[in-house]
């Protein structure tokens, strides 16, 4: 029940005037480089599959936090089954975006509205500068981005940077009813997230695409549709628009 | 949906201050909730706390509201319950407020029942409209006909409605919907143990054995209890085995997943029992309980003459018996019990998928005797009485009339021996019977006639006939399948902007009370139903002492011992939860020595036959030389004098009991069942219907899944979204047997009707069941439901585009309305169907 629904127009004159806005933004933009090589902080997260229940809270805390419109995901969960009856699992796999150290979006932006901050290596879209060309889209090996219908810009999760700047968890993190997601600082040796991956086997999705994802996973069940070509029994589910996973 | 304007105004101030650096902050200082902030401006969010609504969990929440409007809901740090998380489904709540196709005013219909045609009226006109009718009824005498039928409706919502509104009126004509939910369980351990509902107490757990239950996905005190099975799971390694038809998450998580043939894990249970008696595994913990239970006839049994009792009871029900019953190996059974025989504590856990059978009620209570004979009743890590809120309330002020009633709650005579939570679900089938009476207004709260029961073609057919039923009443937020077989619709608040007080189970074993406020105004004219009944009461001349809820729940936070001295209503408003901080759980509750005072107060008198001190003035009996020859287990309401039970030499509190006259011990041997021929001690009694199915045939399960709750979230679009199609799960050995393949089209055929979907060939259900979740194939209930906007109007939504069409298939079309023959529960499992492809 939207009431608020403001006049194309004044959509318009308002979009001018953002676009306005952004130069100062260019501006900061153009030295980061400078800023990288001091980088100390590398936000990332564990997810412990094992204490993952698949309850979807964290797809719908994300939802609501960003009021993602319909069709498009930040955050999701994947069920995937497998084995013969009566040796069945489910295994669930949360997913986002990995803030990958070498992130492809980047590579292939051609505006630099995305871009990898130097403060926390969080990857971010400045939606002034995206020109909605949907490179990035087609770039991520991990289907993260998607075109938001409302800016016309590409869009992802960034790990709640407006609220993490302010002091509280990602809104995901907080949610979490197993409480399966550490969120901090990996490059911090005495974080909790740093001491948990330096004490479990963990693992990262598709490592073989050189992205360097900053998402870890403990006991992520990593089997795809390819088994099942193989013969095996494997249903992944992904509960997205998109119902396969690349 | 934001403004693309301020999108992209703020969007480029909030990116602008991250450039500054210097705002970041230790991740391990990060705060876990209790505040939430814009994304795209910064500003902090307006937190308020209240209390969700959408499954019966009520978990303690706080809104977040930004430019006046919902935006997020989050956990709420301070509850002991929930310590903050929060699941999907209540994250979803933010979506009811914004539902496009919400109902805003009062509707009249202006063609045939069920026609679609709506005109909208004022609050005048629809008050005037349903005072003629009520208040007419009352002045003739006939209050009873006024029905009143409520869904979900509980705490300080109850006491308006039912306890002081529906009192001050005189109907007792009142339905819920305990039979479709769980009303089963509940007769089973009112039957052993007293009052109902099982708290599992898994903080303290080594060994959880699950017989039917889901509740990683689905549990009346969800969140509570998921996160705290996780912990144990997760931080213990505590072992978790489940016994269940269909690999639910549950199952998923447990170490182990025991399929099951449905409708048998009563013979599993009852074979377990028999193992950790013949293995004298009982000796320990179990041998010290046995002193508060009851096996045989006698009230005051040596510890000798129950064990021999036992044994004899439980000696033909070995796990070979078992297994031919039930498929499972009896090697597994006997691992499994002695594993959890020796685990102590150790819990064992159960829901619908085992009682909502023909035989739920002896089911649960072989899981109770199981629980018992290991000594795990009431105890830390065990299966525990449930601890809430004690509220107080203001009453109906003055004298309450002697209420009427048509006996049309109960279901049929002899339908159900002993339905204590009564059988709704055969309601609307009374009223087209006719044999005891029909209301002249049926009027329905938080609550689906048409979509929740079973037989949905049956209801839609009687609800629709107005030489029944003459005039229908609905009092709903949203226009669904019943609110379209409506005379008048109430729009009535969602639980986001109404008041309450809350004290649903803590499962820490210590009481936590927390309040409802509104986090935003009511929309158009929508008026929270209770008050609306203030109005009504009013205008039919019996005021109710209070003018609105708001001022109901102040005054019991007022009159609210522990809530009043932390700072009352200003206090819950601000802080939305409380809880005694010098509170100990509660535990072992049965072994209180009592009192010689106790047993000496006027009235208390001793029942030879049961051994319990009972107050006979609190019973119908008119005086004590009538109490004493009827003696306290055939006195009406002797229960609620009861004070104390006799064991040995001393009197303990024992197993209080509520709504059956049983003893103070924990009755496994149920003299209450035995009047009623039936049988006394847990027995498997097999499924008639099961005993003799075609090649073609399965057995329906239903099932509920994370991210939705029962009928009523299919509307919230972040929910939908993730869950709406339902396929039918068949295991590949039942799918190659009538010749179906994954995705195909089927036919599912009961007695009830013919269901049209499609198949999931998956081998996470066992052979034999076919499992179709119960969320789905709306037809009303606006159009992320159903795809079809409210004719009653409705909002749009630019920009917005409903990516799925397939809205799924509702299985409640081919579940006849049936009753456990002992407890009236809706044999929700039992349905054998026949499937065939299109």
């Amino acid at each position: 029940m939207d009431q608020s629904k403001a006049p194309p127009q004044e959509s318009r004159r308002a979009f001018l005037k953002g676009l306005s806005a952004s130069a100062t933004l260019a501006a900061a933009v153009a030295v980061r480089p400078a800023a990288a090589a001091t980088r100390t902080v590398q936000y990332g997260m564990l997810i412990d599959t094992r204490r993952c229940i698949g309850c979807h809270a964290c797809s719908v805390a994300c939802k609501a936090e960003f009021d993602v419109p319909l069709g498009n995901t930040r955050s999701w969960v994947e069920y995937v089954e497998k084995g013969e009856y009566p040796n069945v699992s489910r295994n669930f796999l949360p997913r986002l975006c990995n803030h990958c150290s070498e992130p492809n979006c980047v590579d292939v932006c051609p505006t630099g509205a995305t871009f990898k901050r130097a403060e926390d290596g969080i990857v971010v879209v400045d939606p002034e500068r995206c020109i909605g060309c949907k490179y990035c889209v087609q770039a991520c090996p991990y289907d993260a981005r998607f075109i938001n219908p409302v800016t016309g810009a590409a869009d992802k999760c960034d790990f709640c940077l407006h609220r993490v700047s302010r002091g509280i968890a990602p809104a995901c993190v907080e949610t979490c009813i197993g409480r399966a997601r550490i969120f901090g600082d990996l490059n911090d040796p005495n974080s909790e997230i740093a001491k948990k991956i330096a004490t479990n086997p963990v693992s990262v999705l598709r490592p073989g695409m050189g992205t360097e994802p900053n998402v870890y996973y403990i006991a992520a069940d990593h089997s795809d549709e390819q088994e099942r070509r193989r013969g095996s029994y494997v249903r992944v589910t992904t509960h997205r628009k998109e119902k396969e996973r690349r | 949906m934001t403004q693309r304007r301020d999108f992209l105004k703020l969007g480029a101030a909030a990116a602008g201050a991250s450039l500054t650096g210097g705002t970041l902050v230790s991740a391990a200082e990060l705060k876990q909730g209790g505040e939430d902030f814009s994304p795209l401006s910064g500003a902090e969010r307006t937190a308020v706390p209240t209390t969700c609504w959408q499954c019966v969990s009520r978990c303690p929440v706080i809104g977040y509201v930004e430019g006046g409007r919902l935006a997020k809901i989050g956990g709420q740090p301070a509850s002991i319950r929930t310590e903050g998380l929060l699941c999907a489904k209540a994250q979803g709540g933010v979506n009811q407020v914004h539902d496009p196709d919400r109902l805003l005013y009062p509707f009249k219909r202006v063609g045939k029942r069920g026609s679609g045609q709506w005109k909208r009226i004022s609050w005048d006109e629809a008050l005037d409209e349903l005072t003629a009718h009520l208040g007419k009824l009352r002045e003739d005498g006939h209050p009873e006909k006024f029905m009143f039928h409520y869904g979900r409706m509980k705490a300080s919502s109850s006491k308006l409605i039912k306890s002081v509104f529906l009192a001050g009126y005189g109907t007792k004509t009142i339905g819920n919907h305990t039979s479709i939910c769980e009303g089963g369980k509940w007769t089973a351990q009112e039957l052993t143990w007293g009052s109902h509902y099982d708290n599992w107490d898994f903080d303290h757990t080594r060994y959880v054995l699950n017989f039917g239950s889901n509740c990683l996905e689905a549990h009346t005190n969800h969140t509570s209890v998921a996160h705290r099975l996780v912990r144990a799971l997760a931080d213990r390694r505590v072992k978790m085995v489940t016994f269940d038809v269909r690999l639910s998450n549950t199952a998923a998580k447990s170490d182990q997943w025991v399929p099951v043939r449905s409708g048998t894990d009563g013979a599993v249970a009852l074979a377990m029992c028999q193992v950790v008696v013949e293995k004298g595994l009982y000796r320990g913990k179990g041998e010290e309980f046995l002193k508060f239970c009851k096996f045989t006839a006698a009230p005051q049994a040596s510890q000798k003459e129950k064990l021999d009792a036992l044994k004899a009871h439980l000696a033909s029900y070995t796990p070979e018996w078992a297994e031919k019953i039930s498929g499972v190996p009896a090697e597994t059974i006997r691992t499994i019990a002695v594993e959890f025989a020796s685990s102590y504590p150790a819990v064992v856990i159960s829901y619908r998928g085992a009682v909502a059978h023909y035989n739920g009620n002896d089911t649960e209570r072989a899981i109770q005797m199981l629980a018992a004979l290991t000594g795990n009743i009431d105890n830390p890590g065990g299966r525990c009485k449930a601890v809430g809120a004690k509220w107080k309330y203001p009453k109906f002020p003055g004298n309450k009339p002697k209420a009427k009633k048509l006996k049309i709650v109960d279901g049929f005579p002899g339908q159900a021996k002993l339905p204590t939570h009564h059988i709704s679900h055969q309601v609307l089938k009374m009223i087209k019977d006719g044999s005891a009476g029909r209301p002249d207004v049926y009027m329905w709260y938080c609550y689906q006639p048409v979509y929740s029961n079973g037989d949905v073609a049956e209801n839609i057919e009687i609800l629709k006939d107005e030489k029944l039923i003459p005039y229908t009443v609905c009092v709903t937020p949203f226009y669904d399948e019943s609110a379209a077989l409506a005379d008048l619709i109430l729009p009535d608040a969602t639980y986001l902007e109404r008041w309450d007080w809350e004290d649903m189970v803590s499962p820490n074993q210590v009481a936590e009370y927390y309040i409802r406020q509104p986090v935003t105004p009511p929309p158009g004219e929508v008026r929270d139903f209770a008050d609306v009944c203030c109005d009504l009461a009013k205008r039919m001349g019996f005021p109710l002492g209070v003018d609105s809820k708001e001022e109901f729940v102040a005054k019991s936070c007022e009159l609210t011992h522990g809530v009043k001295e932390a700072g009352g209503f200003a206090y819950m408003k601000s802080h939305g939860v409380w809880h005694d901080p010098a509170a100990k759980p509660k535990y072992h509750s049965f072994g209180k020595v009592l009192k010689p005072e106790a047993l000496a107060a006027n009235g208390v008198i001793f029942d030879p036959a049961t051994g319990v001190y009972w107050n006979w003035r609190k019973s119908k009996a008119k005086s004590a030389d009538e109490a004493k020859s009827k003696g306290y287990a055939h006195t009406k309401n002797g229960y609620k004098g009861y004070v104390g039970q006799q064991i040995g030499d001393a009197v303990y509190s024992g197993f209080k009991p509520d709504k059956v006259n049983k003893s103070g011990y924990f009755e496994l041997y149920s003299t209450i069942m035995e009047e009623k021929g039936l049988p006394a001690l847990p027995t498997y009694v097999a499924i008639p219907e099961h005993q003799a199915m075609k090649d073609n045939e399965l057995v329906l399960t239903t099932y509920k899944v994370a991210a939705q709750v029962h009928s009523r979230t299919q509307n919230c679009k972040w929910l939908s979204e993730i869950y709406h199609r339902n396929p039918a799960w068949v295991n590949p050995q039942s799918a190659s047997r009538l010749g179906v393949s994954d995705g195909d089209p089927i036919s599912v055929k009961s007695p009830a009707g013919v269901l049209e979907t499609r198949v999931q060939v998956t081998p996470a259900v066992a052979p034999g069941t076919i499992a179709i979740s119960m969320h789905c194939g709306h037809w009303e209930y606006g159009r992320y439901a159903s795809g079809k906007r409210a004719e009653t109007g409705s909002q749009d939504v630019p920009g917005e585009v409903i990516w799925w069409t397939d809205n799924g298939a509702h299985p409640n079309w081919i579940i006849p309305n049936r009753a456990d023959p002992t407890n009236g529960q809706q044999r929700w499992m039992d349905t054998v169907v026949q499937v065939s492809k299109r």
